[in-house]
């Protein structure tokens, strides 16, 4: 699914990322944690391609195609979806024409038919309804007003609507009480499945107590320092992140 | 809020307005090109000085004085006012404070000027320009360790003439505008500044300007040039007596910062604002203007309290890629005061940044307009501009205004600009009464609040002058 | 006196009815008296008039039956007039009228109404303040009066169509219209201006004053849909009673050079006066809005939204100015000026102003410049949206607030597609739009 290999990238003209490699098979779900700037979600932007992050050195390629040279939208056509840590305002475009035209423009280079009006909207009902968010949002404009949970779960709508093949969510749990947190995973475990993958981004295990991950990476000074199974995550909350300073 | 209160409170006295009984040496009135000649020959000026002058005063005659601001007062004469005005005493120049006429000093002292150990304690180093002539200069000595130049612009020009040549005018040409060529024209003295490549001035630079004689005016003019990645704070302050006549002040000052360089200028200006009723009080025409050049930063900080008319934008043409402007300015008029005042950012280079904050208070029956300019220049890529105007009205005889002028014509850039207007609440007074604080006390704290922001950017112990400033301006303006 | 002006006087018709002739003396002789603006006058400061430097001649009748051509305009339920070239076409009116409410052309009016339009015209505008009222008077020779009686509420929209049709040579026309609103009485004003797809070029001089009764409301749309060569010098003067209200919506598309002065002048405690505004200016066309809002009198208020988009090489002015006299207490005025720059050569000069002689008053203005946000346009394209689409959701979101909040439905129904269309010819960009 994903492959990055050895990749360097820079903000201003900081480096961030020095080096990571990281590989994410089909079907499986990983979680990268880390201290405060470590770079996590940096390598969601990056793979993103979001401007001002530099690309200096290294590869990623998503389902063999070399993600690093397509434009962002290009990126998004292929399967790539980033759920927003802090998703973006958009006073004056309404939640619903936002959905419609990512949903026709990735129906339309997958070379699947567009939906009619009717079928969409009773997708984005459904998918209003998966989220817990009254349908009343979908008139609104995107993120208008939102509130941080009403944020997420309207991200995650997005990406239930436009079925990518990797699913990058960055720091999705952040913020988030007990209950909403329920919500987003029912969602992302719902969407599981043997052709898409997941990078769940975050600082703290208690996402993972819900989402059971296949891998988890340590991510420190720009380089993936450690990887284990979900008891790395465990570790991780007992230990804090000061000791992996050593192992780096 | 009784109106008996508001009038008690107005008739508040002007708390620098004494006059000091010094003999001087004063150029009868008028203005002809022997003026001109006579001044520049006092100071044994070189010929291409006077020169500079002449044409000034030439271009002068051509022009006509302004009358856009927001401001009304009857026509300048321009032939009833002496040019030149020394202290008599002053003559041969004190080489020491010691040396220093001591009614002079007894005059800065009820000013609370720290010049002599006060300026020490607080490590400022004073240049005083009283009338049109620059008294005294301190710590010289200990700038000069740090090869800081610190001088009158009198002997800047004899001692630096390559810098004064180079750099005067270039800021503020002489026909920029109708006050800066007289200016330019009849100038006295003033304060020249120059930072090395590299150096920190080790302290803070004031100069202290005070307006004394009858029908003067005073011409002073400030040049601060700070060499590449140098730093400066420089401060002024300004009083002058209470007289009957109006008095004219056209200043201009110049600051250079070169690249890397950071000029921080700031003002705490209380010239006398005339009576009640309007009678007498300075018009303070003043050209305040600096360029930045690449990576450097100027920040201009003002707190305006006097003068009668007050007719001043400190601006910065942001030459340099990721040059920094700031105006942080503090106005506040009361009775007949009438001020337009504000800046201008002209934003030349790439990635220039601009802020604005200018907090108007007016009180009385002043009126107080703020007059701002943010052009972001094709080439500006990347450009940031913020500004926020706010008015404050104490009394319901008063007024504020806003103009505020945005040009741009670069995409990139982005400029923002909010301003907004409120009064001193009844609700707030009876607040802070319930609590057991007198009117006037509540309303200075408020103002106080309504300033913080301005003031933060004010070196400390200025910082508590301008606080306390505002209230002695102030006092009673509510009732 | 410059050759303009000459040209604008010799231009006026013969033909005004005679009760007309007072106005258009002491138009002649205040024209007269007038000089044009140059760029050193305030107002004028970033708009050239050089483009009024050519000789214009008044326009011939149009013969009724000759064909319009594709003009865009608002299609209403409602009483429409419709004038081409300043001269009434009835063949392509429609004068069934809402009970209660009278609507007169000039040239019509019966000596009563004649009266009443010669007392009331100008009386809206104050002094001084419509440098190119006088030329109006004095070459006035037809307008409208829109007359609502008290108590009486008109629900169907009032439709006004000023159209030009200027062939080859350059024509001048005048546009007048008043409309007086009784005492809690109702109406809505739609206002088209538009040039025939032939049109040439084109002065047009259209003044409207609206008189508006105690508690009385009016919803007034002014559409400023020519194209082209054609240069508007236009007003809308706007006299409010107490406790009235005039809800403003102002749409500039961009032509050669537009010039809309808006000045509403609150007279009665408990006026509001709302006036919302877009400019769309592009290629190398010149669109400047200035606004008044006179605030004379106690417990008024005021809200103005502008939004301008400029593309290509053109510029637009905003200048927006609150004026609260000394007895105008408990006063609150809210303005917001933004604007977007879409091209590197595009201008915007925007000034927002305050003019404050009363304290217990709560005014703000605020007024941004920008482009589009990069993030912003960053986050839909990661949800797969092409960036030319993208583009346009975000220049039309810049503008939807505004269209709607346009309450006038089949209104709304015409600007959508018409505004949408403005950013993008490709209707693939627009259909998540529409």
């Amino acid at each position: 699914m994903l492959k990055i290999d050895n990749l360097h990238a820079s903000v201003e003209n900081k480096a961030i990322l020095k080096g990571l490699d990281l590989t994410v098979g089909a079907g499986e779900v990983h979680a990268i944690m880390g201290p405060n700037g470590s770079g996590k979600s940096t390598l969601g932007h990056v793979l993103a391609g979001r401007p001002g992050y530099t690309v200096t050195a290294g590869s990623a390629q998503l389902l063999g195609q070399d993600l690093l040279t397509l434009d962002t939208e290009e990126r998004a056509h292929l399967g790539l979806f980033l759920a927003y840590q802090y998703p973006v305002e958009i006073p004056g475009v309404s939640n619903m024409e936002f959905l419609k035209a990512s949903v026709d423009a990735v129906r339309e280079h997958r070379n699947v038919p567009a939906l009619d009006s009717v079928s969409f909207m009773k997708q984005a009902r459904e998918a209003c309804k998966a989220v817990n968010l009254d349908q009343a949002f979908l008139k609104r404009g995107v993120n208008e007003g939102f509130s941080g949970g009403e944020k997420k779960r309207n991200e995650l709508m997005q990406m239930m609507l436009l079925a990518p093949k990797l699913c990058i969510m960055d720091e999705t749990d952040s913020g988030l009480d007990i209950d909403a947190l329920q919500v987003v995973a029912d969602g992302i475990n719902a969407m599981r499945s043997a052709d898409r993958s997941f990078i769940l981004v975050t600082h703290y295990q208690r996402l993972l107590n819900f989402i059971k991950p296949d891998r988890v990476h340590v991510l420190s000074g720009g380089r993936i320092v450690k990887s284990g199974d979900h008891s790395l995550a465990l570790e991780l909350e007992e230990r804090g992140y000061a000791w992996l300073e050593d192992v780096a | 809020m009784s109106q008996e209160h508001i009038e008690h409170a107005i008739r508040k006295e002007y708390a620098a307005g004494f006059t000091t009984d010094i003999e001087s040496d004063t150029l009868p009135p008028g203005l002809n090109e022997d003026t001109i000649r006579f001044i520049s020959g006092r100071k044994n000026e070189p010929e291409w000085l006077l020169e500079w002058r002449l044409e000034a005063y030439r271009d002068w005659l051509k022009m006509a004085e302004p009358s856009w601001a927001h401001v009304n007062y009857p026509p300048v004469k321009f032939n009833e006012i002496s040019y030149f005005s020394s202290p008599k005493a002053m003559k041969d120049r004190p080489q020491s404070l010691d040396e220093v006429d001591p009614q002079l000093i007894e005059t800065y002292n009820k000013l609370g000027i720290p010049l002599h150990e006060q300026a020490a304690l607080a490590g400022v180093a004073v240049d005083a320009v009283f009338d049109s002539v620059s008294v005294t200069t301190t710590f010289r000595e200990k700038l000069w360790e740090a090869g800081v130049i610190f001088c009158s612009i009198s002997e800047a020009v004899h001692d630096y003439p390559e810098l004064i040549k180079k750099y005067l005018g270039s800021v503020v040409p002489r026909k920029d505008n109708f006050y800066a060529a007289l200016n330019s024209a009849v100038f006295s003295d003033g304060s020249f500044v120059y930072i090395p490549k590299g150096v920190r001035c080790p302290m803070e630079l004031s100069t202290y300007f005070r307006i004394n004689e009858a029908n003067t005016g005073q011409f002073e003019r400030t040049l601060i040039v700070a060499d590449e990645g140098s730093h400066v704070s420089y401060l002024e302050g300004c009083t002058a007596p209470m007289r009957d006549e109006n008095q004219l002040h056209a200043a201009v000052v110049e600051l250079v910062a070169l690249d890397g360089a950071e000029i921080k200028y700031s003002t705490v200006q209380n010239w006398y604002p005339g009576d009640a009723d309007g009678k007498g009080g300075i018009y303070n025409f003043v050209t305040k203007r600096g360029v930045a050049h690449r990576d450097s930063k100027i920040s201009w900080t003002q707190v305006e309290t006097g003068s009668a008319i007050t007719w001043k934008y400190p601006s910065c043409i942001l030459r340099g890629d990721n040059s920094v402007g700031e105006f942080y300015s503090v106005a506040l008029t009361n009775n007949a005061q009438q001020a337009d005042t504000g800046t201008k950012m002209i934003h030349l280079g790439k990635n220039t940044r601009s802020t604005i904050i200018s907090k108007g208070i007016s009180a009385g029956k002043s009126s107080n307009a703020y007059r701002g300019l943010v052009r972001m220049s094709p080439r500006a890529e990347g450009a940031r501009n913020y500004t926020q105007c706010d008015s404050l009205l104490i009394g319901d005889r008063c007024a504020a205004h806003t103009f505020p002028y945005i040009e741009s014509r670069n995409p990139s850039a982005v400029v923002e600009h909010e301003a907004t207007t409120s009064k001193v609440s009844d609700d707030q007074l009876y607040l802070c009464q319930q609590r057991g604080l007198d009117a006037e006390k509540a309303v200075s704290m408020i103002v106080n609040g309504f300033c913080k922001e301005v003031f933060r950017e004010l070196p400390m112990e200025f910082a508590m002058e301008a606080g306390k400033l505002l209230e002695v301006s102030l006092e009673g303006s509510v009732g | 006196m410059n050759d303009f002006m000459q040209q604008a006087l010799a231009a006026a018709a013969r033909s005004a009815p005679p009760w007309l002739e007072p106005l258009q003396a002491q138009g002649r002789e205040a024209w007269s008296k007038t000089s044009l603006p140059t760029r050193k006058t305030e107002a004028w400061k970033y708009t050239s008039l050089q483009a009024l430097q050519k000789t214009f001649s008044a326009a011939p009748t149009q013969a009724a039956g000759s064909p319009l051509g594709d003009v865009p305009l608002p299609k209403l339920t409602g009483p429409t007039l419709v004038f081409t070239d300043g001269h009434y076409r009835s063949d392509l009116s429609t004068t069934e009228l809402p009970a209660g409410l009278r609507l007169v052309r000039f040239a019509d009016a019966t000596s009563d109404q004649a009266e009443r339009i010669a007392a009331a015209l100008g009386s809206a505008i104050l002094p001084g303040r419509h440098v190119f009222a006088p030329l109006n008077d004095a070459t006035l020779t037809d307008g409208v009066f829109m007359d609502v009686p008290a108590n009486t509420h008109i629900e169907t929209p009032v439709h006004i169509a000023w159209l030009t049709t200027g062939q080859n040579e350059s024509i001048s026309v005048t546009q007048r219209l008043l409309v007086c609103l009784g005492e809690n009485s109702g109406a809505t004003l739609v206002e088209s201006f538009a040039n025939t797809a032939t049109g040439g070029t084109a002065f047009t001089n259209g003044l409207t004053e609206l008189l508006i009764g105690r508690g009385a409301q009016l919803n007034h749309y002014r559409l400023h849909l020519e194209q082209g060569d054609v240069v508007h010098i236009g007003g809308v003067h706007a006299r409010q009673d107490a406790d009235s209200v005039l809800n403003g919506f102002h749409l500039a598309l961009g032509s050669a050079l537009k010039r809309i002065d808006l000045v509403v002048d609150q007279q009665g405690p408990g006026a509001h006066s709302s006036l919302d505004g877009l400019y769309l200016p592009r290629g190398t066309e010149t669109v400047d809005y200035h606004t008044c809002i006179e605030h004379a009198v106690p417990h008024c208020t005021s809200q103005e939204r502008f939004r301008g988009i400029i593309a290509d090489e053109a510029s637009a002015v905003f200048n927006g100015r609150i004026h609260i006299h000394p007895q105008a207490q408990k006063t609150r005025a809210e303005l917001s000026n933004k604007n977007l720059l879409t091209s590197n050569k595009a201008e915007i000069n925007t000034k927002p102003e305050l003019e404050i002689y009363a304290d217990d008053v709560q005014c703000a203005h605020g007024a941004t410049v920008a482009q589009l946000d990069p993030l912003t346009l960053h986050y839909l394209r990661t949800r797969g949206v092409p960036r030319d689409e993208a583009e346009v959701m975000l220049s039309y979101g810049f503008i939807n607030e505004l269209v709607e909040a346009v309450a006038q439905a089949e209104l709304q129904a015409f600007l959508k597609p018409l505004l949408a269309r403005r950013f993008a010819r490709d209707s693939r960009l627009t259909r998540h739009i529409l």
